[in-house]
Formats: C-alpha cells, structure tokens, sequence
C-alpha cells in the first residue's frame, strides 16, 4: 500500500499534492491518502475524488499551523498504526522540513526529489536528480518499510490522476500529541512588503531593453506585466534614459535576480545584463535580431517584432 | 677675507644640503628593498633618452617640455662654469683667467639666454596661466626657485658689461654665489629634489608596465599595510616627484571627477613618510574610495618625466586591504567567482563548453595544431564577445590555421591581481601554468589584451615562457593573405586603443594596419596608440557596481572623445573595452557603432 | 555562543561527470573538489552570528582525508576550530550514514547552534541537517533566510513557497539549515589563510559503523540539456504556443 501525505495550509490543499497522487497511482497497488491538520475535512473531501482507497484526515488543534515537530509526530504517530510501503510526499519546503526526521524517527532516510518510480524485479526503483542535474541515479531502498519517499514537483501531471466512480471513504483518526513538546513557535507567514521594489524576491519578472525605442512604449510591457502578475524591470539603457527609475535596473550595476519566470524584451544580452539575471529559473526572448546574445540564455525564444508580439501575448495570457 | 667668507658659506649650506639629502636617503635604505636592476642596458638606455634627452617631458606638454629643456640643459652647460668660480672663490684653483675659459664663456652666452627665456615662461605659465596638473595654489617655492634661476642667468650676462674687480662686478659676483647656494639648500626639501634622484628613480624604474612583485606566502607578505611597508623605489618615488601633475591630467578617474589623483598619491606618501608616522594605514592615507578608483590603465606612470611608478603602490596597498578582507563588496563577490567558478562572472563552466562544441573548436593538440587560442572569459562566456571570436575562427579557417582550445581553462588572475587578490591570482595561475605546460603551445593567440599581459608578463615571473600573441598582432602577421571585399563601402572608423595593448604592450600599428586593409580610414581620438585613455574597466572597475560614482562614468567620458572623431564607428581589440563602450553607447544611445576589430575585418574580408 | 557548521566537500560545479566501471558512483580521482556551496552560505551566517554574539565557530565534516581542504578554507575564513570525521566510505555515504557520523561526532560538544546548508551539491537529498537534528533531538528549521538569537531562544526567518516566508521561534540548542544567497559570503583573506595555518583540525574515526539506508543501483546522464526552443509563427500563434508552453512545460505562470 502507498499512503500519499498531502499537503495544505490554512485549509487550502497544495496543488503538489495531485502531483504525489499521480505518481502513486503510476506505481500500482492500493493508495491511501493522508492529511494532517486543524479543520481540514473540506481538503479530506476534495481529495476523496481521486481512485483512492480512502483518505485518512487527522484533526487536531495542535496542528493548526505547521510545525516539524507537531507534523512529524502526527504522521509517525499515523504510521505505527497503518503500514504502508512506501509513503510519498510532494518534495515541498513543507515536506523537506519535516519528510526526512519522520523518515529519521522510523529509523530510515527519505529518498527525496524523486522525478519517476521504476520496476525492477520485484524492486522499486526511484530516480532522481544527482549532481546538480548532470546525473540521475537510480535509487532502491534498503531495509524494511516503509520507504519514505518525497517527489520533485512537476516530475508527475495533476492532471493525470484518476477519479474515483465515486468519493472514496473518508476516515477520521485520532493522534496523541504532547503539545507541550512541539519547539517551534511559529509566526503567521507574511509576504515581503511590497512598498519599495525588490526584484530580488519577484516570483516574474518582465524587463525591457532599447528594443522598447521610446519611453511611451513601456507601457505596452507594463500591461504584459500585469497580465503575468510580474514585476517591470529594465536593463542599463532604459534606467540611464530615467525611462524607468534606477531600482528596476536588472545587471552588474542594478539588481541581481533570480525568479521563476524573467521575460526580456527587446534586450540584446551584454554580458553585463546577463549576469544579473543568469539565475532565472526559465527565461523567454523576444528580439527581432536572430543574432542577439540574449537567444543563448533563454529557454524560449520568439524572434519577432516586440511591438507585434507584445500584445499578442498579453492577449493571449488574458484569454 | 672673501675666501674665508665663502668657504664659511659653502661648508653651512653644503652641510645643510647633505643633512636634509641624508635624512631622505635614510628612510629610502631603512624600506623594504625593492630596487631591481635587470635589464642594465635598456636602464641605462632610458636614463640617457628620459634624463638628457627629456623625452617625456617634452612628449607631453612640448612647449613647456621645451622650456624645461632649455633650463636643464643650460644647468649641464653650467656645471663646469660654476665649479670653476667656487674652485676661483675658494682659493683652490683658478681657471677662469685661461683662454679657453674665455671661450667658454661666450659659448654658455647663448645657453644662458635659452635658459632665461625658458625660466621665464616657465614661471608665467606657473603664475599666470596656471594650468591644471600643477594644482590649485601657486607654488612659492617654484617662483622663488625660478626668480633664482633667473637671477643666475641675469648675474652671468652681467659679467660681460660689469668688469668683476669693480665693486659692482664683485657684489653681482656674490649674488651670482649666493643664489647657488641658496639654490643648494632649497633643493632637498623642494620638487627641486629631482635633480638629484630622478636619474637613479629612472634607473630603477621597472622596463615593463604594471611590473608588480609576486607576494611570497610562505614569508607571510601580505602586500603593503602600512607606510613602513612601502618599498625603497616607493619612497625614492615620493621624493622625486617634481609635481607636474601629468599623472593627474592623464588619469582617466581624476578626469572623470572622482577622487582618484595619482599626484596627491605620491605627495600624500611623501608627507607619511617625512612625518615618521610610519604605522599610518595606507588604505586611510590614500582613502579607499580612491584606492578602488583605479583601473591600472598605466597612464600615470608612462607619463610621468621622472621614473614615478604609480601602480606598485596603489596596487600594494589594495593587496594589503585586500589581504585583510578589505576589498570592496562587488569585489567579493568576483572573487568568489574566481574561486568557485574560475571565471569572473561566475557562469557555469557548461557554457564555456557549449560554445567550444557549437563553435566546432578542437581540444588543442601540439601534434595537430599550429596555435593554440586562449578563449579568455569573455571569449568562453560572453555571448556577444563570442561573434568576434567566431570571427576570428572564420578568419584562421579561412586561411588553414590549424588551432585548438585548452579542454579546461581558467581566468588568467587578471582581475583578481590587478585588485589586489594574490591569492586567488596565484591560485590561477599555478592551475592554468600546470594546465598550459601540459599542453605545450608554443604559440598562445589571443583577443584579449589583460590575458597577453597576464600570461605574457606575470606567468614569466613563475618561470612559464610562451609567445602569447593578441590576435590583431597575429592576423596582422597575414596581412598578404587578407583582401577586401570590394562591395564593402569605404568606411571612417576610429580605433580606441586598449590600455593593456597600446600602453602595456606597445601593439598600435598592427590593428591600423588591418583596418587601413580593409579600406578604412582610420581617423585617432584625441588620446591614443600608447597613451589612449581608459574605457573604465582595468582594475577590477569591470565589476563596480556604482562606477559612476562620484563624478561620472569614465566610459562615457571616452566614447565622448571617440565620437569628436566624427567615426561613425568605433573598433576596438579588447573584450573589456567592447562591453564598457557598448554600453556607454546603450546606455546614451549614441549614433555611433561599436564594433569589435576581428568582426569589423572578417565582415570587410574577401570569403576565400 | 559555540557553533557547528555541518559541510560537505563535492565535486565543483565545473566538474564534468565521469563515473565508475560500475557506474554506480563518479571516478573520485578524476574530479576536483570544493565546498558545497550551501554550507559556504551556512558558514558565512555562522561567522556573521559570531561577530554579533562573541563565541566560536567549529566546522566539521564526515569525508575522506581530502575533506582537510574544505576545512582548512573554512577556517581560513573565520571558524576557530575544525572536527574531521574520517573514513573513505563517506565519499559515497547516503545522507543516513553522513547525518549519524556527523551527530555522533557533536553530540557531546556544547554547541548551541548547529548550522548547514540547505542540501548538497552532490546527492542534493536536503535531509542531512534534518537528520542530525532528530538524531540530537534537538528542534530545527529548514530554507532558513535569517537568524536571529536572543538569550536562549532563536528566531529565524524561514522560506515558504510563492513568496511567503515566516519567522518560528525555538529554544536552543537548535539545528538549521541555511538557504543559499542569504548573504555575501566573504573571500579567503591572505591573513586568514595564514592564521589557518596554525589552527587545529581534530581528526576522529566514526563511532560506529557506516549503515546505508539507499543505494544508488546505476548512475546515468539525463537526456537533454538546457537548449533553446525557438517558438515560430504569427505572433497570435507563438504567444499561444509560449503560453501554453509556460504553462504546462515550464510551470511558470498559473
């Protein structure tokens, strides 16, 4: 049997959890569910629509906010009751907090990352990512069950996973936690004020360069932008102009950022830009010169006129 | 009783002379020795070109250096004359009755009037025109200097209208003696002090630019920290100086309004010194704001007339700032790119690897290869640096060059050694030395100027000795094999010439000589061949994060002077000169093109 | 205030990868190595809190005789003192035989805080400070971006996903682990290479055996690398195509 431990916060499910899911039913044989925190029934009943043999919710008021040690005593507690053979985490900042003392308690180690489960024999075999990525490694557990497991986010599709005919059962269980040994003391999560600019902590980022031509075209980048929900940044040229003001300035004299997605329009890719945005996760070019630098760096390239293009996207995002 | 007089007179200011000499000449013995004396001919060579025959004063500023030439020269004329008069005066021998003395002395006429229309301009330009380099307030001391020299000149031409028995003639006699005396006394604790040391500081003077000497671990040498630390050629500078502020007007930071002035540099250095407060840190007597102003562009050294070597200071004291964690915070950062990645920007050495393959580069093999090309780290990472390069490979191919790359390599230390970071220089350059001697080029080509002098000059001192070529110089060796392509339009261009190639390696013919080829006309800034002024990226500046401030960007400053040229393009040989002047060109939106030589040749070539 | 920083020394990110006649491991002769850069941004919070608080730092690491280098740059660095847990088997050691040799090593030591990076650029599991914590029983965080101490009690600021971060608070001794970029980590000064020199790198055995809980049945390159996908079209085309491609390929945007 698989038990998958969900993830949510404040009642609301991560969506990495239907990643888990998938790669559980990949694997064959029952699937369990479990989700532990305060109130959570409603996330119970939005997982009960996978092909599950049930879902197991644990309730209890210590477990309103995450913490490693009130999760990690929840989940063993879960544990030394049902006896699953592998247990399956999304590979979350959540799970890596508290996958591997869980894994640790139960006198094993989490085999983490994973990003696809293999057969071999009657073995298991997990892969994951070494070195950096220049590598993967097959991984087979050794010793007993369960092997606790945590999977790469975006290595299985949510879309992927089965519904059941109807909801699978939801099943209520109780856990002893002494809430006087939970350490952590956790403060409400908050976002960083969003007052001044900080294009460090931007999750998107969409930077314009001398390709804009004149300053009353940046707002056609303003409105791509919002529609991508992404902070405006720009590259030496366009801040010198005073076009945009200095602290949106992405390069060796301005910022160095690394978000998920760092969109470059009509930037040409001088070394001195590129160095402050060579961290971007994904980056996308759109320049009409074929030859701009700024196509050996991106993960997708559109050579097209950015005043065609621009909008286009944006419409597109809007759709 | 005049004899007596004057033998009183010449032992109270010869002995001051002597005193105040030996007090300097003390602090000099008691420094660090850094005196070196390789290269005797070429020393003495340039003690006679540089000394007599005054070449960089004149060079510079010719009118003045004409002027000063004239002084200096009369003063040889003299020599014998006044020592003939105190040897007169003093009852030792007389020669001033014999006939050739007479026909000396119409000889020294004519000396003695260039010497007083030299003077004289002199100290108009001093008082009245007052042009920068010489600072803000007039110096007392060079008018009084100069109102004695003149006063020398006056009481020998008066020689030939009073007759010298005459009381008249025997009291402009004493003012004549007086003044050299006078003359004696001021000299050491003035400029004027040059005309003692300049000839030993020439001397002395590394033949090669940006010489600096390897810091020693295992001797626990960390660099300079303090005054005391300063070696015996940095002091022997501090008193040579003669203040003319060349070093100032030529440094591409005091010109573009930062606080960087290499004069006050060495003054500031003299005064420590002459002050004994020998434990001073050298990072607050300079200031590090100005410490880290410098892009080691050699401007300062290859103008000073006197032998002053700027960059041994500035760069030991950044070496002992940095060897107590003391570098500027875009410098940490770069050194931990060096340290972790071996390149300055601190990519991914996949990326290096990515071009090697689509650029379709062998692994160097001396069985199979003539060359061998050192990429650089522009050359292995900078994308738009990478089209040159590409030119370049089009250019080889073209022409059945056979070349390869090293399969791993690593910044030459450039940066991390001109800022100061020996360590992680030495780092480097042991691990590219193992490298390269494994793959045993016996020719390196490369387009980057920092890398010729690195591995050319400074790998030397570890015992590595290689031909390592720019690439300007090599494509130039084929200048027979390269024709125009005829459908390409004539083209003005002005070529900015990098420092680390016009100033330190003295290549300025041979990338005119490829533009000349390729049917362009070559118009020259106002600063260049081997005294071009900065593009603010030497010295680790590449890297600053806030280079514009104070003052504004040195950049900006040189594209300007490119631009006057009326070029429509701008070509350059040196990857940190193209991204420095691109951007300047982005960033102002200037209607100029700056493009690199090897892509401004090959796109001009005719295909083969 | 003693702290421990827990590093590793892995091959530089340079390194490219050759494997064993086995190809279950990398051909450890072949690669050179540095500190995981992790531990460097854990190391420098350690140095920063020690500046702050007074106290000690003490780097330690379960490796093989090379691991003395990253030690010793270490403690070019700043830390006072180094702890070397020493045997050959470490080099390929899952996170479960590393986490015991290393909190064996410390436990009788009076560290008040002990600090890592956040994972390894070699087996990347991002379970080792975990580990040692559960093994001391002590409390910990994980992704941490800031630490605060005050008296016994330590504040930190810890990374959530999508941009949300939150302070937690825990008593001391605790155990955590660091987010990398946290901090502009210093350069190795001459006179901090020179003090090294003369600090001390305790070398001790593991206490007990060396147990894996994993292992690693067949190493292998991954398909591709990173290439650029140009996206033709009409622009209402490409943007669709981008779109859907940053949606479902990149998961970048919602």
């Amino acid at each position: 049997m698989i038990l998958v431990v969900a993830e949510q916060r404040g009642g609301t499910l991560n969506r990495a959890s239907w990643e888990a899911l998938a790669c559980a039913q990949q694997m064959g044989g029952e699937v369990s569910v479990l989700v532990v925190g305060a109130g959570v029934d409603a996330v119970a009943r939005e997982l009960s629509a996978a092909d599950v043999r049930d879902v197991v919710v644990v309730n209890h008021t210590a477990l309103a906010d995450y913490t490693a040690d009130g999760y990690t005593a929840a989940v063993t507690d879960v544990l030394s009751r049902i006896t699953p053979d592998v247990v399956l985490f999304p590979h979350t900042y959540q799970a890596r907090d508290f996958a591997p003392k869980v894994a640790a308690r139960l006198n094993r180690v989490a085999i983490t990352d994973v990003v696809a489960v293999k057969r071999d024999g009657d073995r298991v075999v997990f892969v994951r990512p070494v070195f950096q990525g220049k590598l993967l490694a097959d991984v087979v557990s050794e010793g007993d069950a369960p092997c606790i497991v945590t999977v790469q986010a975006g290595a299985f599709q949510a879309a992927a996973v089965r519904r059941g005919a109807s909801a699978a059962p939801i099943r209520q269980l109780d856990v002893q936690i002494d809430e006087a040994a939970i350490r952590q003391k956790p403060e409400p999560p908050f976002q960083e004020s969003r007052q001044a600019v900080d294009l460090t902590q931007a999750e998107r980022i969409v930077s314009v360069g001398r390709g804009i031509k004149e300053q009353a075209n940046i707002a056609i980048a303003q409105q791509l932008a919002d529609a991508m929900h992404a902070e405006l940044a720009a590259s030496r040229p366009i801040c010198d102009a005073g076009w945009l003001p200095m602290d949106r300035q992405v390069g060796s004299s301005g910022q160095t950022v690394a978000p998920k997605l760092y969109v470059a329009l009509g930037i040409s890719g001088a070394i001195q830009h590129l160095v402050g945005m060579k961290g971007s996760q994904t980056i996308v070019a759109i320049n009409n010169d074929r030859d701009a630098p700024i196509f050996e760096v991106a993960d997708y390239g559109i050579v097209e006129d950015l005043f065609e293009m621009v909008p286009a996207l944006t419409a597109a995002l809007k759709s | 009783m005049d004899t007596l007089v004057l033998w009183l007179l010449v032992l109270v200011f010869a002995g001051a002379f002597v005193a105040q000499v030996a007090a300097r000449v003390r602090l000099i013995a008691i420094a660090p020795n850094t005196f070196e004396i390789t290269h005797p001919a070429t020393r003495v060579a340039r003690v006679l070109v540089e000394v007599f025959g005054q070449r960089t004063t004149i060079r510079e500023r010719p009118i003045a250096g004409v002027a000063h030439a004239f002084v200096f020269w009369g003063f040889i004329a003299f020599a014998p004359y006044t020592a003939s008069e105190f040897l007169a005066g003093l009852g030792i021998v007389d020669v001033t009755d014999s006939g050739w003395f007479a026909a000396y002395r119409i000889l020294l006429t004519p000396c003695a009037m260039a010497v007083l229309l030299g003077i004289l301009f002199l100290l108009v330009r001093r008082t009245i025109i007052r042009p920068a380099g010489l600072g803000t307030n007039v110096s007392i001391e060079s008018v009084v200097i100069a109102l004695f020299i003149t006063t020398l000149m006056a009481t020998f031409l008066l020689t030939w209208w009073i007759d010298e028995s005459t009381t008249a003639g025997r009291i402009n006699w004493w003012v004549h003696v007086s003044v050299i005396l006078g003359f004696l006394a001021l000299i050491p604790g003035s400029k004027h002090l040059h005309l003692v040391f300049s000839p030993i500081t020439w001397f002395l003077k590394s033949p090669t630019l940006g010489n600096l000497p390897n810091l020693d671990f295992e001797k626990e040498e960390v660099g300079l920290e303090t005054v005391k630390d300063l070696g015996s050629k940095a002091v022997l500078d501090a008193f040579t100086c003669v203040e003319c502020g060349r070093c100032q007007v030529n440094c591409p930071a005091w010109g573009a309004g930062k606080t960087l002035n290499p004069k006050t540099i060495i003054l500031q250095t003299e005064e420590a010194l002459l002050a004994g407060t020998r434990d001073r840190a050298l990072v607050d007597l300079y200031s590090a704001q100005a410490l880290w102003q410098c892009t080691t562009c050699g401007a300062c050294e290859n103008q000073c007339p006197v032998g002053v070597e700027h960059l041994p200071i500035l760069i030991g004291a950044r070496r002992g700032a940095v060897s107590n964690g003391h570098a500027p915070d875009y410098l940490g950062a770069m050194y931990n790119n060096l340290e972790r990645r071996s390149n300055i920007w601190g990519l991914s050495y996949g990326e290096r690897e990515k071009f090697v393959e689509t650029a379709g580069l062998e692994t160097f093999d001396p069985a199979k290869h003539d060359v061998l090309i050192w990429l650089g780290c522009a050359g292995a990472f900078d994308a738009d640096y990478q089209k040159s390069m590409r030119s370049l490979f089009e250019i080889l191919r073209a022409r059945e060059v056979r070349f390869g790359v090293l399969s791993k390599e690593r910044c030459t230390g450039d940066a991390a050694r001109r800022t100061g970071n020996e360590y992680v220089y030495q780092e480097l350059a042991t691990a590219n030395i193992e490298t390269l001697t494994a793959a045993g080029p016996k020719t390196i080509v490369t387009s980057c100027p920092h890398c010729v002098k690195t591995i050319g000059d400074d790998y030397r001192t570890f015992g590595y000795r290689v031909e390592i070529v720019h690439s300007s110089v090599y494509i130039a060796g084929m200048l027979n094999e390269l024709q125009p392509d005829e459908t390409a339009p004539a083209s003005t261009v002005t070529y900015h010439d990098p420092c680390y190639l016009g100033r330190y390696g003295g290549t300025v013919d041979e990338p005119r000589a490829l533009l000349a080829r390729m049917n362009a006309q070559v118009n020259d800034p106002v600063r260049s061949r081997d005294n071009p002024s900065c593009c603010g990226a030497g010295g680790g500046l590449l890297f600053a994060d806030k280079e514009e401030e104070p003052g504004t960007r040195i950049s900006d400053m040189r594209l300007t002077e490119l631009q006057k040229t009326g070029a429509s393009t701008v070509v350059t040989a040196c990857p940190f000169c193209s991204i420095m002047l691109k951007g300047a060109q982005a960033s102002r939106q200037a209607d100029v093109h700056v493009v690199d030589l090897m892509t401004f040749v090959n796109g001009r070539v005719r295909k083969l | 205030m003693h702290i421990a920083v827990c590093v590793k020394q892995v091959p530089t990110r340079d390194w490219q990868p050759r494997l064993n006649d086995s190809g279950t491991w990398i051909r450890d002769e072949d690669a050179s190595f540095e500190m995981n850069e992790p531990d460097a941004y854990a190391l420098e919070a350690a140095l920063r809190l020690k500046e702050q608080h007074g106290g000690d730092v003490t780097v330690c690491s379960a490796g093989p005789a090379r691991v003395t280098q990253v030690l010793r740059e270490a403690l070019a660095r700043g830390a006072d003192r180094a702890l070397h847990v020493q045997d050959d088997r470490f080099a390929s050691a899952d996170v479960y035989g590393i986490a015991d040799a290393l909190a064996a090593a410390i436990r009788d030591e009076p560290f008040d805080l002990v600090l890592t990076g956040l994972q390894s650029d070699d087996l990347g599991a991002a379970a080792t400070g975990v580990v040692i914590a559960e093994r001391l029983n002590r409390p910990h965080a994980t992704i941490v971006m800031d630490v605060q101490v005050d008296g016994g009690t330590l504040r930190v600021k810890r990374e959530l996903e999508s941009g949300w971060f939150q302070w937690v608070s825990m008593p001391l001794p605790a155990v955590v682990t660091i987010q990398s970029g946290i901090n502009q980590l210093r350069y190795a000064t001459l006179k901090g290479i020179m003090a090294a020199k003369k600090k001390e790198i305790r070398t001790v055995t593991p206490a007990a055996a060396i147990d894996a809980r994993q292992q690693i049945a067949r190493l292998y390159a991954p398909e591709k690398g990173k290439k650029t996908h140009l996206i033709s079209g009409s622009p209402a085309e490409a943007a669709k195509e981008l779109v859907r491609r940053l949606r479902e390929e990149a998961r970048v945007i919602a």
